[in-house]
């Protein structure tokens, strides 16, 4: 933007700033200047700071002493990085002898491409520039091979770095082993995989070279985390798994700024290569080096460098827009941890990775942005292997993304109904005072707490998710003892800014739980920082709040009504059943087969009853009865006037006896009108029969 | 038991259906219904307030026998009963297609507790005499005024208790299990308190299941046979004892006297009493255990054990 904005004279500031570019990378001061051109030490101060601008003949000498083209001071070109100005650097070894052979911080993380995605996903979402839009995150993997790989190892001076690599490739070390091993690998294969990380809507590596600022904790700095406000620790710890993502230890970065440093935005490029200690023709090498312009003020340094179009070009990291922010290209990308090894396998681990961590930060409310934007795509030699998928937290994390969503459209309800509701509920946590500020008072804050009912689909139901602040996954834990009777579901806890409730108790709660969280922002639990941070009781605070966050989540998932009984051990169910038993289809008694009458003209039943006798050594000895059908209560009998056998039986009395070993008897009876409570016509009768012992009553 | 009337009556069958529930209007999820168990669950959670259960019932009597049979004036009338608090109420329906009746039956919470009997009967004019039964529902409903489901069948409740600090069970809090019954339920009390015992009739190791197993059918008989004692004790008559009771003993008398018909079993307890028959009763309460078949697994473990053991 500024190359093209006119004059020297309409424009002084941006001429200063390049004029100041120029000096530093001659390395030539201002009063060397100044003596060349035969002015004072102050004109050219007051140059560079654009309170001035030089008349037409100096300008032409300046061109000339600091050996440009005629006319670069009115386009103000950069030198081109063909002219061997951009070059590796490498750092020379301690003095003292000392040796590091490996990355520190490196050590500090479970490594894997997942917790690389996490870290520089995390750097871009603290780094939001713009908070009305979302950060958009992009991840891309490329296999190079053929003259692909060749152009881009030109691009990376990798003939000046290979032998550097193969110095450090010590078998004996950690390190070493896997830098021999990706150099064989690279040879035997002739393939090359970079992973491309880019940002928009992001900071971008501002600041100046050395000083305190975004570009050096990057790119200078080991465990500074350069913490600013609310961030996890952006470019903190975090940053050595970008460069564990490498074989090589090797990433090239390209920038665009959203203040423009030297009065330029665009293509601030630079690469740093992670080596342990290696030594190399003779001189003893500490192991990082830096991709730059060399630094004339300093040695062995290397400054960032304003490339042109073409080498970002070549570098593969041509930025897709002109919106702030930074491309990290991975060089030689492999998952350390060793499971995903394929492009396909990688593209699977990076989504399901940013899904799993950043799926709340995804999740938009009702007509809002979200906070964060993610895709993944996968290509070989610049042809699709896997397209471009946005990660879409509803795919991967359904019942939480409702849970969150129902949050910001505040949708959220008091009691779990229907199953898509999702529960509000607030935990509250009392953040003790600082020990820096020991007078101050306890705070008291309110986390909220969301709970639905999972998705039928979810493997791992009944789980608590906790996140502040950007909304990054950070606890992930199952919840026991969940009451009998409850349905699965899906607990959130946010906290923190998290809230979005905007109260200043908010960012002391947020600081607290920082400071809770270890450097893999796993878990809020004790931690050095904490007890050094705090007052006396910060952990037992910490302690009572996630307690009192899994109790929410039981009492919110609990059956409304306690199960009425606690059903049996299944081994006693089947033993404790009512439920009648159906009847045997052969009884072991005698029945009625067969009932025919009529009430006759007297008024008296006349009936003819068949029975079926089980067969048996001893006669069935049966009393009939005849009785009065009722809808309730007890059943009036009616007596016999007349009892006669027809056949395999006999009468003594009103009893009778079977013939033995009979499998049917036939008798009639005629009722005694007298004895019926109603008038026989008007009611139904029922024949039953009464086993009598041995004819007696 | 035959019954036999003194005019003219359906031979086929009549069958209800309950196809809608509602409380106060709400229509209760199909859930609540069972066809299956024709049993309707109206006991609902969220709702503690109702006063009405309104249900839509359909009846189906065979249409061509209706045509062709001595009956005149048909009508068909619902009935709700229940025998816990003596509540018999009827509806008479209107009838759609000939040989079809849909109606609704309203039940009033303050008239019932339990479990009300859904049925009803067909009614004609008969030779000149009006307000015949010609046909009663084949099978009745049961609507369950306690039950959250529908099919929830009956069964001893079971629960576990730590006996030492449950006041009404102290006086045996040394025992593994202990029985209490009341009019309305048989409860069997497991000692969660008793070293072991839950680990044992909980766990799921196949290694474990005859041990399981042979608990299992020791603690069953133990409760069958008092279940049985109880119920007996409070029969009286001919009529079957209501609730948990008559259930025991319909269970049960069958194993006492498989020569006898159950009415007829049920008499032979009321005339020799409770005291004459245990040695029926351990018979019948060890079947309803299914000790035979534990103990014969307890016993064939044990010797599989022995020879790796020595």
């Amino acid at each position: 933007m500024t190359q093209d904005d006119g004059s020297i004279t309409r424009d002084p500031v941006a001429f200063g700033a390049w004029l100041g570019r120029q000096l530093r990378r001659k390395g030539m001061s201002q009063s060397e200047l100044a003596t060349a051109l035969n002015v004072t030490r102050a004109a050219v101060s007051a140059w560079i700071t654009g309170r001035a601008t030089p008349r037409i003949e100096n300008i032409q000498a300046i061109e000339e002493i600091l050996d440009l083209a005629a006319g670069s001071s009115e386009t103000r070109d950069e030198t081109p990085e063909s002219s061997g100005y951009v070059a590796w650097h490498h750092r020379l070894a301690h003095s003292d002898g000392g040796r590091e052979l490996g990355n520190p911080a490196a050590f500090a993380f479970d490594s894997s491409l997942s917790i690389a995605a996490r870290e520089a996903t995390q750097n871009s979402l603290d780094e939001r520039w713009d908070k009305t839009r979302p950060v958009r995150v992009r991840f891309t993997l490329h296999e190079l091979t053929g003259e692909r790989l060749r152009r881009l190892q030109e691009a990376i001076r990798w003939d000046d770095l290979a032998p550097h690599i193969e110095a450090a490739g010590d078998q004996k070390q950690k390190v070493g082993r896997m830098l021999a091993d990706g150099l064989r690998e690279l040879r035997e294969t002739g393939k090359l995989l970079l992973l491309r990380i880019d940002d928009y809507n992001a900071n971008g590596l501002t600041g100046s070279e050395y000083e305190d600022g975004r570009f050096a904790a990057v790119v200078r700095r080991q465990l500074d985390s350069h913490k600013k406000g609310i961030a996890g620790g952006s470019f903190g710890l975090g940053k050595a798994t970008i460069w564990g993502a490498s074989r090589f230890g090797l990433v090239v970065m390209n920038s665009t700024l959203s203040e423009p440093h030297e009065d330029l935005r665009e293509r601030r490029l630079i690469g740093r290569i992670d080596l342990p200690w290696h030594e190399l023709n003779g001189v003893q090498y500490a192991g990082p080096a830096w991709l730059g312009g060399r630094d004339p003020l300093r040695e062995a340094a290397a400054r960032s460098w304003w490339a042109g179009e073409r080498t970002v070009e070549e570098l593969y990291l041509t930025r897709g827009s002109s919106d702030p922010g930074t491309s990290f290209l991975i060089v030689g990308a492999h998952d350390p941890s060793g499971e995903a090894t394929t492009l396909e396998e990688m593209h699977m681990v990076l989504v399901r990775g940013l899904a799993t961590h950043f799926w709340a930060s995804m999740v938009a409310g009702r007509g809002q942005a979200p906070m964060l934007e993610a895709s993944v795509e996968a290509l070989r030699n610049g042809q699709s292997v896997v397209a471009e998928e946005r990660v879409d937290p509803y795919r991967y994390e359904p019942a939480r993304a409702r849970a969150v969503r129902a949050f910001l459209d505040r949708t959220t309800v008091s009691q779990l109904v229907r199953a898509e509701d999702v529960v509000e509920m607030a935990v509250p946590l009392t953040v003790p005072p600082s020990k820096s500020d020991p007078q101050s008072d306890l705070v008291e804050h309110e986390a909220v707490l969301l709970v639905t009912p999972a998705h039928e689909a979810e493997e791992k139901p009944n789980r608590l998710v906790g996140m502040r602040g950007t909304r990054m996954t950070v606890l992930d834990r199952p919840v026991t003892g969940v009451p009998l009777g409850a349905p699965p579901f899906q607990a959130v806890l946010l906290a923190g800014t998290a809230t979005g409730a905007g109260a200043p108790t908010d960012e002391v709660a947020e600081a607290f739980l920082r400071a809770a969280e270890p450097p893999e922002h796993n878990d809020w639990k004790p931690t050095e920082d904490l007890t050094a941070t705090y007052a006396r009781g910060a952990m037992t605070r910490l302690r009572e709040f996630r307690r009192a966050a899994f109790a929410k989540v039981r009492s919110a998932v609990k059956p409304p009504e306690p199960v009425a009984q606690e059903g049996p051990p299944a081994i006693l169910r089947d033993l404790v059943s009512l439920d009648p038993t159906p009847l045997p289809r052969t009884k072991g008694y005698p029945t009625v087969k067969s009932a025919t009458g009529e009430v006759d003209d007297s008024g008296a039943w006349r009936i003819r009853v068949e029975i079926k006798l089980p067969e048996r050594e001893d006669p069935w000895v049966l009393r009939p009865l005849l009785r009065f059908a009722t809808r309730s209560g007890p059943k009036p009998e009616a007596r016999w006037v007349e009892l006669s056998a027809e056949s395999n039986c006999e009468l003594i009395g009103d009893v009778l006896v079977c013939v033995a070993r009979e499998r049917s008897a036939v008798f009639t009876g005629v009722s005694d009108v007298s004895s019926h409570p109603v008038a026989g016509r008007m009611a139904i009768a029922e024949i039953d029969l009464v086993q009598a012992k041995d004819g007696s009553q | 038991m035959k019954q036999i009337a003194p005019y003219p009556v359906l031979a086929g069958e009549l069958t209800m259906t309950v196809q809608e529930a509602r409380l106060d209007d709400v229509a209760l999820p199909y859930g609540t219904i069972s066809q299956q168990d024709h049993t309707v669950g109206l006991h609902r959670v969220d709702r503690d307030d109702w006063r009405t259960a309104r249900l839509s019932i359909h009846i189906n009597a065979p249409r061509h026998e209706l045509d062709a049979g001595p009956w005149y004036s048909l009508a068909f009338f619902a009935t709700a009963s229940e025998r816990r608090t003596n509540t018999h109420s009827a509806v008479k329906l209107m009838m759609g297609q000939p040989g079809e009746w849909t109606g609704e039956v309203d039940l009033h919470r303050d008239d019932h507790f339990g479990r009300v009997q859904l049925s009803g009967q067909l009614v004609a004019t008969v030779n000149d005499v009006p307000g015949r039964v010609i046909a009663t529902v084949a099978r009745p409903w049961t609507v369950d005024f306690q039950a959250r489901r529908a099919a929830q069948g009956e069964a001893v409740q079971t629960r576990w208790v730590d006996f030492a600090e449950d006041p009404h069970l102290a006086w045996c809090r040394s025992d593994p299990w202990a029985l209490i019954t009341t009019d309305d339920v048989a409860i069997l009390n497991l000692n969660s308190g008793f070293d072991g015992l839950r680990a044992i009739l909980e766990g799921t190791k196949a290694a474990e299941r005859p041990i399981r197993e042979g608990l299992a059918a020791q603690i069953g008989t133990a409760m069958w046979t008092a279940l049985f004692n109880e119920a007996a004790h409070q029969a009286e008559g001919h009529e079957w004892p209501e609730g948990w009771r008559g259930l025991v003993l319909r269970r049960m008398l069958p194993d006492l006297f498989p020569d006898h018909s159950p009415d007829d079993a049920l008499r032979e307890i009321v005339n020799l009493g409770v005291g004459g028959v245990q040695p029926r009763v351990m018979h019948a309460a060890a079947k309803q255990a299914r000790m035979p078949r534990s103990l014969g697994g307890f016993i064939r473990s044990l010797q599989k054990i022995g020879p790796e053991d020595e």
